[in-house]
C-alpha cells in the first residue's frame, strides 16, 4: 500500500513538472502580455515605456530563466507578485480556494444525494412510468448547462421575490444563515447536472449488477429486496459511480467559471478566467497548479476508496 | 378686527403655499447617514491610479477618494467652463491675457493619512503628468501627457498658491483640470501606491479593497466640504455577468447602475419590472468612428476615406445597433447632449450626414474615381475589437460598405492587442470606440486628431488643421471659438479624418431613494459622490 502511495505520489509529481510546462508555454504563445493590457486600459501604446515595464516586471529575462524562477518559488513557498494588482499571488489566491472548493463539495453532496437513490430506484423500477420520469429528468439535467439554470433561478427569484442571494462572499462565521443561502442556490444548480450523469451510470451498472449469478442467488435465498439491493448489489455497482464522483469534482474545481460568475462568487474559476484575460503569469500559473494537484489528489483518493469498497482490490508491486 | 381677520387670512394662505410648494423643498433636504451599493462592471484595472488609466471602470470607483483642484459642479448636468467649481483649489485668476493660470488653494485640507496637503502636492502631480525634466516622480503609463503640452512650467511660491505659466493663452486648461482624470496626488506617496490603495484628500477614505469582489469606501470625517459627504459609505460591487448586474439592480441589491452599461432597450425593460426606478438618458461622450490607416494605400487616398464615409447611413446604424439609443454628430457631442455640437442644418450638410439614396451614388462615383469598379473591386479587411459593442458596430460597417462595393472582411481583434495593433498602424481600416473626457475640443482634437498624438490611430496629419486647433485652443471670445470649432469640425468630416459614426447615449439608472447623483455629458466626470444622499 506505502509504496503503491509513493508510486503514484511520484508519478504526481512528474505529471505535474510536465503541466508546469505546458501551461508557462502556452501562456507566452498567447498573443499579448500583461503590458499590452495595460496599454490596452489607457488607450495607446508606447514602446519604450512598454519595454521599461517589462523589465520592471521581470519580462524581459529569457524564458527559461523565468521558469525557473517560478520553480524555485514554488518550492520556497512564494508565488510570485500579481502583474495586475501588484501584491503577492498568494494574497490574491488565498480567499478564492476555500469558495471555489466549498461550492465543489457542496455540489458533489447534492449531485450524490440526488443521484445515486433516483439511479437505484431508475434500475431497480426499470421500464416502468417512475423509471422513465427519472430518465427524463436525469436528461434533461445533462441537457441543461448549468449556468443557464443559474441564471434561470436568478431571474425566477428576482422576478418572484424580488430578491437575489448576496452579491459579495459572506463569511459562515459572519452569518451562516446568508452563507448557507449564498451557497445553497449554486450547488443546486451544478450538482443538478452532476446528479444526472451519476443517477445514469448508478442506474446502468446497478442493472449490470443485478443480472449477475451471486444476486440470484441472494434472491433465491429469499433476502429481503433492500438487503439484496443495497448489500449485494450495490456495493459492486457502486465503483464506477465513485470513478465519476471523482471526476465530477475535479472537473469542478476549475469548471465552475460561469457558475461562479453568474451567482458572483468570487472562487477559482472566475478569477482565473480573468487573469488569463489580463495575462497575469503568475496568478494564472500558481491556479493551474492548484487545480491540477486538485485532480490528481482526488484521483489518488477515488482509487485508495477502490481498495476499500472493493476488497478484491490489492496494492503494490 | 378687520386687522385680525387680516391676519388670519395671511396665516391660512401662508399655510396653503407651505402645503402646496413647501413640502417637496422640506422632502429634498438631504439626509445623512446610509451606504449605497453601486455597481462596479469589472475588478479595478489598475486600483485607483487614475493618471495611469483611460478607463471608466478606474475613474468611477476611484473618484470619491481624490479631489482635483476644480472640478464640474456636481448637481448641474451641463460642463461647461461656468460650471466648474473649486475643489482644492478655493478660487482662481487668469491673469496676462490667459497665459497664467494662479491658483488659491484651500487651507486646513489633509490627505488620509493626516499629511497636510499643500502646493506641493500640486506640483508634483502636474509635474509628473506633463513629464516636465526636473519632475520627482515618473507615471509608468501616461495616457493623457498631451492635455499639458501648453504648461512651460509650475510655480509654487507658497504652500497655498500655484501658478501655471502657459506657453500660449488656453481658457479651456480649465476644462481638463476639471475633469474626472485629474486628481491631485500626494507628493508624499509614491504614485505606482495609488495601483494598490487610495491616499486622497476625497470625501470617502478607502476601507477595503476586496480583489475581484468590492472596493469600500467610508465616510472620511476630516473632509475639508463641512457637512459633507452626507453618506456614510459607498460598496462598489464587482458583478461581471450583465444578466446578474441587472437582476440585482432590479432586486435592489444595488442601487446605481454602472455608467455607460445600460441601453436604451435594457433601461426599458428595468422600467417596465421596476417602475418607480430613475432612468437618466445622457451623452456618454464616447462616440463610434472609423479609423483608416493613411500610411497605407488605398486610404492614403482621400477620395477612398470619402466614399467610405458617405457609405454608412449613421441614422440607420443608431437604430440597428443602438436601437435608438445614440445620436448622430459630428466631431464633438451633438446638442443638446454636446455643447459644441453643430446646428442639424450644418450637420445634414456634411459628406455621410444626408439622405443615403444621395449619399451611396456619390460614395460609388468616388471609388469610381479613384479607380475602384466592379471589374477591380475594392477588398479590404476591417479590424475591430472583439467586443460586442465593437463587432455589432463593424458588422454593420461591413454591410454598408459592400453596397458600395467595397468587399471588407472582418478581423476581431482581442482586448490585449487592440490598441497595440491601432498605435502601430497594422491595420487597413477598423471600427472605433472613442471616449473624451471632458466636453471640451482640447481634450479631443489634441489627443485624436494632432500630428504625432499616439491616439490618432489613422495617422491623419494636416498642416492647416493643426493651425485650427491651436487658433481655437487660444481663442478668449466663446462666440469666436465655437465658430472656429465649427469649422474644425466640418473640416475634419471633408476630409475623413476619422468619420464620425454617432455619440452613445447612456441610460443611467438609480434607485428614486437616490438623490443629487446626477449624470452629465460625459461618464468620466460625476463620480465624486460628495453630494450624493440617501432619501430613505
Amino acid at each position: 500500500m506505502k509504496s503503491y502511495v509513493a508510486q503514484r505520489l511520484g508519478i504526481a509529481i512528474l505529471t505535474l513538472v510536465g503541466m508546469s510546462i505546458v501551461i508557462f508555454t502556452l501562456l507566452r504563445l498567447a498573443p499579448g502580455d500583461i503590458v499590452d493590457i495595460l496599454f490596452s486600459t489607457a488607450g495607446y501604446v508606447n514602446e519604450s515605456e512598454k519595454q521599461a515595464i517589462l523589465k520592471e516586471l521581470g519580462m524581459d529575462r529569457p524564458y527559461w530563466i523565468q521558469y525557473l524562477d517560478w520553480m524555485r518559488q514554488i518550492l520556497t513557498g512564494d508565488l510570485g507578485k500579481s502583474y495586475r494588482y501588484d501584491v503577492p499571488a498568494w494574497e490574491v489566491i488565498r480567499p478564492l480556494v476555500p469558495v471555489t472548493i466549498e461550492l465543489a463539495v457542496l455540489s458533489i453532496i447534492v449531485a450524490v444525494v440526488l443521484g445515486v437513490p433516483t439511479g437505484v430506484i431508475s434500475a431497480v423500477r426499470q421500464d416502468t412510468t417512475l423509471d422513465y420520469v427519472l430518465r427524463v429528468l436525469s436528461l434533461a439535467g445533462l441537457s441543461m448547462p448549468s449556468f443557464w439554470l443559474g441564471m434561470v433561478i436568478i431571474l425566477g427569484m428576482v422576478s418572484w421575490l424580488g430578491w437575489i442571494p448576496p452579491l459579495t462572499y459572506v463569511k459562515p462565521t459572519e452569518n451562516f444563515r446568508a452563507h448557507a443561502i449564498q451557497f445553497a442556490l449554486p450547488a443546486l444548480a451544478v450538482g443538478y447536472r452532476s446528479s444526472a450523469l451519476i443517477m445514469r451510470i448508478t442506474r446502468s451498472s446497478l442493472l449490470e449488477v443485478m443480472r449477475e449469478d451471486y444476486i440470484r442467488t441472494a434472491w433465491a435465498k429469499g433476502q429481503a429486496e433492500r438487503v439484496v439491493i443495497w448489500h449485494h448489489a450495490l456495493k459492486n455497482a457502486i465503483l464506477p459511480v465513485v470513478t465519476v464522483i471523482g471526476i465530477e469534482f475535479a472537473f469542478l474545481i476549475g469548471g465552475l467559471v460561469v457558475t461562479e460568475t453568474v451567482f458572483n462568487l468570487p472562487g477559482v474559476a472566475r478569477f482565473l478566467v480573468q487573469a488569463i484575460l489580463w495575462r497575469d503569469y503568475p496568478i494564472v500559473q500558481n491556479l493551474v497548479m492548484f487545480i491540477a494537484i486538485v485532480v490528481i489528489l482526488s484521483n489518488l483518493f477515488v482509487d485508495m476508496l477502490y481498495g476499500v469498497l472493493d476488497p478484491r482490490v490489492r496494492y503494490g508491486g | 378686527m378687520s386687522r385680525r381677520r387680516a391676519t388670519i387670512s395671511f396665516v391660512v394662505v401662508s399655510l396653503a403655499l407651505v402645503i402646496a410648494f413647501g413640502t417637496p423643498a422640506i422632502s429634498q433636504t438631504p439626509k445623512a447617514g446610509g451606504t449605497l451599493n453601486i455597481t462596479q462592471r469589472e475588478d479595478l484595472p489598475q486600483g485607483f491610479a487614475i493618471h495611469e488609466t483611460s478607463t471608466i471602470s478606474t475613474v468611477w470607483p476611484a473618484m470619491p477618494c481624490l479631489n482635483n483642484l476644480v472640478l464640474f459642479d456636481p448637481l448641474k448636468k451641463t460642463e461647461s467652463l461656468d460650471t466648474i467649481i473649486g475643489e482644492l483649489a478655493e478660487k482662481w485668476s487668469w491673469q496676462d491675457s490667459y497665459r497664467n493660470l494662479v491658483l488659491f488653494l484651500r487651507k486646513g485640507v489633509k490627505w488620509h493619512d493626516g499629511q497636510p496637503f499643500t502646493s506641493k502636492d500640486v506640483k508634483y502631480t502636474f509635474d509628473m503628468l506633463r513629464e516636465a525634466p526636473d519632475a520627482p516622480a515618473k507615471l509608468r503609463i501616461n495616457p493623457r501627457k498631451d492635455w499639458y503640452t501648453n504648461v512651460q512650467t509650475i510655480e509654487a511660491p507658497d504652500p497655498h498658491t500655484v501658478i501655471f505659466h502657459l506657453k500660449r493663452p488656453q481658457p479651456s486648461l480649465l476644462m481638463m483640470l476639471a475633469s474626472g482624470y485629474t486628481p491631485v496626488y500626494a507628493a508624499h506617496v509614491p504614485p505606482a501606491n495609488y495601483r494598490t490603495a487610495c491616499i486622497g484628500t476625497g470625501p470617502f477614505k478607502l476601507k477595503e479593497w476586496r480583489k475581484g469582489e468590492f472596493v469600500e469606501f467610508v465616510k472620511n470625517p476630516d473632509y475639508f466640504v463641512k457637512g459633507r459627504p452626507y453618506l456614510d459609505g459607498l460598496k462598489y460591487i464587482v458583478i461581471a455577468e450583465r444578466g446578474t448586474r441587472t437582476a440585482a439592480l432590479q432586486s435592489g441589491a444595488v442601487d446605481v447602475a454602472f455608467p455607460g452599461e445600460t441601453t436604451k432597450t435594457a433601461a426599458e425593460q428595468l422600467k417596465k419590472a421596476v417602475p418607480e426606478l430613475a432612468v437618466t438618458p445622457y451623452s456618454q461622450n464616447v462616440n463610434d468612428n472609423i479609423i483608416m490607416n493613411m500610411k497605407k494605400p488605398p486610404f492614403n487616398n482621400a477620395k477612398v476615406r470619402l466614399a467610405v464615409s458617405r457609405a454608412i447611413d449613421r441614422r440607420a446604424l443608431v437604430q440597428a445597433v443602438h436601437q435608438g439609443g445614440a445620436v448622430v454628430g459630428a466631431s464633438m457631442a451633438p446638442k443638446p447632449h454636446g455643447f459644441w455640437g453643430l446646428l442639424d442644418r450644418d450637420l445634414n450638410a456634411l459628406p455621410g450626414y444626408g439622405k443615403p439614396a444621395d449619399e451611396k451614388p456619390r460614395a460609388k462615383q468616388l471609388l469610381a474615381e479613384a479607380g475602384v469598379t466592379p471589374q477591380n473591386p475594392l477588398k479590404v479587411e476591417l479590424v475591430t475589437r472583439a467586443i460586442a459593442v465593437y463587432v455589432d458596430m463593424a458588422s454593420f460597417v461591413i454591410n454598408e460598405l459592400k453596397q458600395i462595393g467595397i468587399e471588407a472582411s472582418l478581423k476581431q481583434i482581442e482586448t490585449a492587442q487592440w490598441h497595440a495593433t491601432a498605435t502601430r498602424g497594422d491595420y487597413q481600416i477598423g471600427a472605433n470606440l472613442t471616449g473624451i473626457g471632458p466636453d471640451d475640443p482640447d481634450a479631443n482634437y489634441f489627443e485624436n486628431y494632432a500630428c504625432g498624438s499616439p491616439r490618432n490611430y489613422s495617422f491623419y496629419c494636416d498642416e492647416q488643421v493643426m493651425k485650427m486647433i491651436e487658433q481655437q485652443s487660444q481663442e478668449l471670445d466663446p462666440k469666436k471659438r465655437f465658430a472656429q470649432v465649427a469649422a474644425l469640425q466640418k473640416k475634419l468630416e471633408d476630409d475623413a479624418a476619422r468619420p464620425l459614426l454617432d455619440w452613445k447615449l447612456d441610460y443611467f439608472v438609480h434607485r428614486p431613494f437616490v438623490k443629487n447623483l446626477i449624470p452629465h455629458q460625459s461618464i468620466y466626470n460625476f463620480g465624486r459622490m460628495q453630494e450624493v444622499w440617501r432619501d430613505k
